[in-house]
């Protein structure tokens, strides 16, 4: 008897103690570790506490998430570079802060607060981009996150910021979907899109090349691939060329030697690369090593054209291969209106070279971003948002600018470029000529073609 | 779609066996290494990849007849190197830890280039004896009209011919072959013999490394010069050297080719295409466990 | 007599874990982790162990453990988006359908040992990938990644922030003293005994392939679980989950932890996503080399992982 009360007991002491340590240190720290997170002390003023929304202490803190490892990484480089310039003119006045239409900034910081930056690395790898997105904005408390060098990668973050309540200002991503389908309240995009690229495109190729031209495509298998394609076909056909094709090409595809031969076997005149980075440098030198740039189709010279270029690409194919092939890009150094130029000599001032596109627009987003906080007078991102949706303004390089507030896509004109050939180059930085500048009247177009909603303001 | 004219036909096939040229030359190593040391070399692709950075370096500063001189033979001196430095430490460890040494020093290598040369990829100038297509419907009466084809893709094929010719023959008409074969088959019994097995091991991992290295001169105008290349091609030339049969060396010469066409003849369906490699690679390793041309016991 | 006794005695490692895991939210920040960096931990705190049931155990290296992390994830991820966004059965869903993938590609690929299974599962779980990346894009997102899930929900709570925490955090404990049982248990000793020498065991009349395959569909349950836990932590699937990467990443972390151990992987979980998320941050550009270097380090001159240099250090201040 004795033997099994002892039991009895000894089985409730600890049965009860094991599941008491459980509760206890669940509760506790539960307790403890809530305000060390997503503070939710209301009404600072006016207005609910949202992310990383209010901002305590003297200084205010910008997330930026760039791919450091990987492919992208030369493009992650110059896109800190650039941060890290518009840091450096919102604490200190200088470069576009003199050029920007209408703009609030002071050069004294933004709303008195001193700007202050973390650096992250998206391993161009969406899980990644993510996890360090999260340390910045959980970790250190920043207000914005920044950044990114492909579209899958700033959809995810897109995603992400939305539910934290945290704004996105994405960097390189010329997708559709970004401001399309995937669209979201706390993602804004500055650079433009496949739409736009074939918009502006297809015009200046049909009086380069003619109207009577039959058009083969490659096309990366991903979204940004099919958006691209897609929008080219669209309005290529509409000056009048035909479609004879095209082939998905895997992301993953570092000789190109096969589809080129099926496009070789095809009645097409102009080849179509709607290819990004590495695809683009594979596919276009493979092109060119099949003597695709000195054949003749159907009585006219076989064309190459890649729609979107950039300078790290048109150097990584080399000038021999990108001589006169014809593409688009958001900015391009050798602009000449005043924010441009500001831009270019302050970069080229801090770091010796001038400037990629990559560049341009997250250094613009940057200080936009800053500018909306001025013009809301506060982070609370929600006023933030409102100031930032169909804000107009000049002076950053592209022209008169709409932050359109239906899609969060930046209507603005942009550039056709035109590979320069190797004896017309005049640096290591100068691979591309603008051909054209393409007002934005030519390049906007209808939100509603693409479907996908923005969500509510304040995050669910 | 899939096309069927004799014109499309003869240019996938070409595709298809230069293609299957970059496999064979870069399996081709690896699976010597394997055979001889029994070592599992993941970082072969990373020696690959300091063959095209030496090689485009040396060719702009140099000229491509030195980069063909001097490439394959740093990497030969490099194999040795490494061979000596880690590898021998591996010899009676499991193919585990070899697998994770080798990656980690892939990475290494990886990352160091990067440090140096930068992410973006380096154009990788052909020579001008070497530029230019080749008009195939000149050499080949039976195609109709106009077929062309890239030379230094052609010179790449011929080259690859060379090389595997050139290893055959020094394993099967040399001494130095006949120990080595001999190492393959029972490296305990040669070492009872008396024969030093460990020096001539460590020509081997040279002479894998030096074809790394002739690959690269070839090749990296073809697979172009990136920091990312080396892992692209490491999988795919694993899969080679296992389909072929470990330690194989005909194996990995037909297992290449096969790849090569495979991947080529796919091209119209990118669901094929893109998941072909592996299931070629399934399909022969649960019919035919030791691969093509494996031999019996190996690894079965 | 003393039965709960020796259950906490028996239990030590599960119990010190719980404790420490527990408590994570405590003493994390102050070594400059995040609330959402420590779920992740747990999570693949959950995956390792499970794939050490299989490497460290029966001796079997898989190359494509990624494969049942990645198909969890996304059928996770489809429930919740179309059926429900309650976790239990999308959850439940997810961790049978890796298990039935597990069981067709265990019965394939566990007929062969050494490196050719290894290369086996690597070609399995990349031909999923390829197929989620091209042939299945609709469904997958492809590159972009399966978004647009609604908040995860358990019951009434919404699955965010610290409940997510304590959410997989249970689960990790709860798994990781199954795992413990395992080890002790008949199948166990079988693991062990197939990693020894197969052969002699085939001899004793014993079906060995029954065990190993009972172990692989084990570590598998473990990668979906572990999956499935992913996308309630964060409502997104990237197309990496299925890659080779993850695979051999989650081969990394066991091997620097020390393989065969059970608390050695987690502690190379740990290790890998703190260095990949908090300290490559001071490294800057140049993190991954660093990485690389380590690894390196580890496999070199310690073969047994964080647990061997742990037990060599043990035993020097023993001695003194």
């Amino acid at each position: 008897m004795t033997d099994v009360k002892s039991d009895k007991s000894n089985k409730s002491a600890s049965g009860w103690s094991r599941r008491d340590v459980l509760k206890a240190s669940s509760v506790g720290a539960v307790g403890a570790a809530t305000p060390m997170f997503f503070t939710k002390n209301a009404w600072a003023d006016g207005h609910d506490a949202i992310g990383n929304y209010p901002v305590k202490g003297s200084e205010v803190v910008f997330g930026f998430n760039v791919p450091q490892t990987g492919a992208y990484a030369d493009e992650g480089a110059d896109e800190l570079r650039a941060y890290k310039l518009a840091v450096k003119h919102l604490n200190n006045g200088g470069g576009m802060l003199e050029t920007l239409k209408p703009s609030k900034l002071t050069g004294n910081g933004v709303l008195g607060k001193k700007v202050t930056y973390v650096t992250g690395d998206t391993q161009t790898n969406a899980d990644a981009s993510r996890t360090s997105a999260r340390r910045m904005i959980e970790r250190d408390k920043v207000i914005m996150v920044t950044g990114g060098s492909s579209s899958g990668i700033a959809i995810a973050q897109q995603y992400l910021c939305h539910e934290l309540g945290i704004i996105f200002m994405c960097g390189l991503t010329h997708s559709n979907d970004t401001t399309g389908k995937d669209k979201r309240r706390y993602g804004f995009r500055h650079f433009f899109n496949a739409h736009m690229t074939g918009k502006a495109l297809a015009p200046v190729l049909s009086s380069e090349y003619g109207k009577d031209r039959r058009a083969f495509h490659l096309t990366a298998d991903y979204s940004w691939g099919h958006t691209q394609q897609e929008s080219m076909q669209q309005f290529t056909e509409a000056e009048g060329w035909a479609t004879e094709g095209n082939i998905m090409t895997p992301l993953k595809t570092t000789d190109f030697s096969q589809y080129l031969a099926q496009v070789l076997n095809s009645d097409a005149d102009v080849l179509v690369l709607n290819h990004y980075g590495a695809n683009m440098v594979n596919s276009l030198t493979n092109a060119v090593n099949f003597g695709m740039r000195d054949m003749q189709k159907n009585g006219k010279n076989l064309e190459i054209v890649v729609p979107l270029y950039s300078r790290l690409m048109a150097k990584g194919a080399g000038s021999t291969n990108i001589d006169g092939v014809l593409g688009t890009s958001g900015w391009n150094w050798a602009l000449q209106d005043e924010g441009s130029k500001v831009f270019v000599k302050a970069f080229t001032d801090e770091y010796g070279f001038p400037p990629s596109q990559a560049a341009h627009t997250c250094y613009v987003q940057t200080l936009l971003y800053a500018n909306a906080c001025e013009m809301a007078g506060t982070f609370y991102p929600p006023a933030v948002i409102k100031a930032l949706e169909d804000f107009e303004f000049d002076g950053a390089g592209n022209g008169s600018t709409l932050y359109r507030g239906v899609d969060h896509q930046c209507i603005k004109s942009m550039l056709v470029m035109k590979g320069k050939s190797p004896s017309a180059r005049t640096s290591d930085f100068d691979y591309l000529e603008v051909l054209q500048e393409v007002d934005r009247a030519t390049a906007d177009y209808d939100p509603s073609i693409f479907p996908g909603e923005l969500g509510p303001y304040k995050p669910a | 779609m899939f096309d069927l004219s004799i014109n499309a036909f003869f240019m996938q096939l070409l595709t298809g066996l230069q293609m299957g040229s970059i496999y064979v030359l870069i399996a081709l190593g690896l699976t010597l290494i394997f055979g001889t040391l029994g070592v599992v070399n993941f970082a072969h692709g990373a020696l690959y990849l300091v063959a095209i950075y030496l090689a485009v370096s040396i060719n702009d500063a140099m000229g491509f007849g030195m980069a063909l001189v001097l490439v394959p033979t740093i990497l030969f001196i490099l194999g040795l190197a490494m061979e000596r430095g880690l590898i021998q430490f591996f010899y009676n460890r499991p193919h585990t830890d070899q697998i994770l040494v080798t990656f980690g020093l892939a990475i290494v290598i990886q990352e160091l280039l990067k440090w140096v040369f930068g992410a973006n990829n380096i154009p990788f100038a052909i020579p001008s004896w070497g530029n230019g297509i080749i008009l195939m419907h000149e050499w080949f009466p039976f195609l109709e009209g106009f077929v062309v084809y890239p030379k230094w893709r052609m010179i790449l094929v011929v080259v690859s011919i060379v090389t595997v010719s050139a290893v055959f023959a020094l394993l099967h008409w040399t001494t130095f072959g006949l120990v080595i074969r001999a190492g393959m088959r029972d490296s305990e019994m040669l070492q009872f013999l008396g024969v030093n097995i460990n020096r001539r091991f460590m020509i081997v991992f040279g002479l894998g490394s030096l074809i790394a290295g002739i690959a690269g001169v070839f090749g990296g105008p073809v697979t172009q010069v990136s920091p990312e290349v080396g892992m692209h091609l490491l999988v795919p030339s694993f899969l080679v050297v296992v389909i072929g049969g470990m330690g194989s060396l005909s194996g990995a010469v037909l297992a290449g080719i096969l790849i090569g066409m495979a991947q080529s003849f796919t091209a119209y369906d990118i669901n094929l295409s893109t998941i072909i490699i592996y299931l070629i690679t399934v399909i022969v390793l649960l019919v035919r466990p030791r691969g093509l041309l494996g031999a019996k016991g190996v690894f079965e | 007599m003393n039965i709960q006794q020796g259950f906490l005695q028996r239990n030590k490692a599960v119990v010190i874990f719980a404790l420490i895991a527990l408590t994570m939210p405590f003493w994390f920040p102050l070594l400059g982790g995040y609330s959402g960096l420590d779920t992740k931990i747990m999570i693949f705190c959950i995956f390792v162990v499970g794939f050490d049931l299989l490497l460290g155990y029966t001796g079997y290296l898989s190359f494509g453990h990624a494969a049942f992390f990645g198909i969890a994830a996304y059928t996770t991820g489809l429930m919740l988006k179309d059926f429900s966004a309650q976790i239990i059965p999308a959850i439940m869903v997810a961790v049978l359908v890796s298990t039935l993938v597990a069981v067709i590609i265990g019965l394939l690929t566990l007929k062969r040992t050494g490196i050719y299974f290894s290369i086996l599962t690597l070609a399995f779980a990349e031909m999923f990938h390829s197929m989620a990346m091209a042939m299945l894009q609709e469904w997958t997102g492809g590159e972009n990644g399966l978004t647009g899930m609604p908040t995860p929900m358990l019951a009434g709570i919404k699955m965010q922030g610290d409940a997510v925490f304590y959410l997989v955090t249970l689960v990790a404990i709860i798994m990781f003293y199954i795992a413990k049982r395992i080890e002790r248990s008949p199948v166990g000793l079988m693991m062990r005994a197939i990693k020894c020498n197969q052969q002699r065991l085939e001899y004793t009349g014993i079906n060995a392939r029954k065990y190993k395959l009972l172990t692989f569909v084990i570590s598998a349950m473990y990668a979906g679980l572990a999956g499935a836990l992913m996308v309630v932590y964060e409502p997104f699937v990237g197309h990496e989950f299925l890659g080779w990467h993850q695979s051999g990443e989650i081969v990394i972390m066991s091997v620097i932890g020390g393989v065969g151990t059970l608390v050695g992987p987690m502690l190379g979980a740990g290790f890998m996503l703190y260095f990949e998320n908090v300290l490559s941050v001071d490294l800057g550009e140049q993190w991954l080399l660093v990485l690389g270097f380590i690894f390196m380090a580890v496999v070199i001159f310690m073969p047994g992982g964080f647990m061997e240099a742990l037990s060599r250090l043990y035993k020097r201040i023993k001695q003194e």
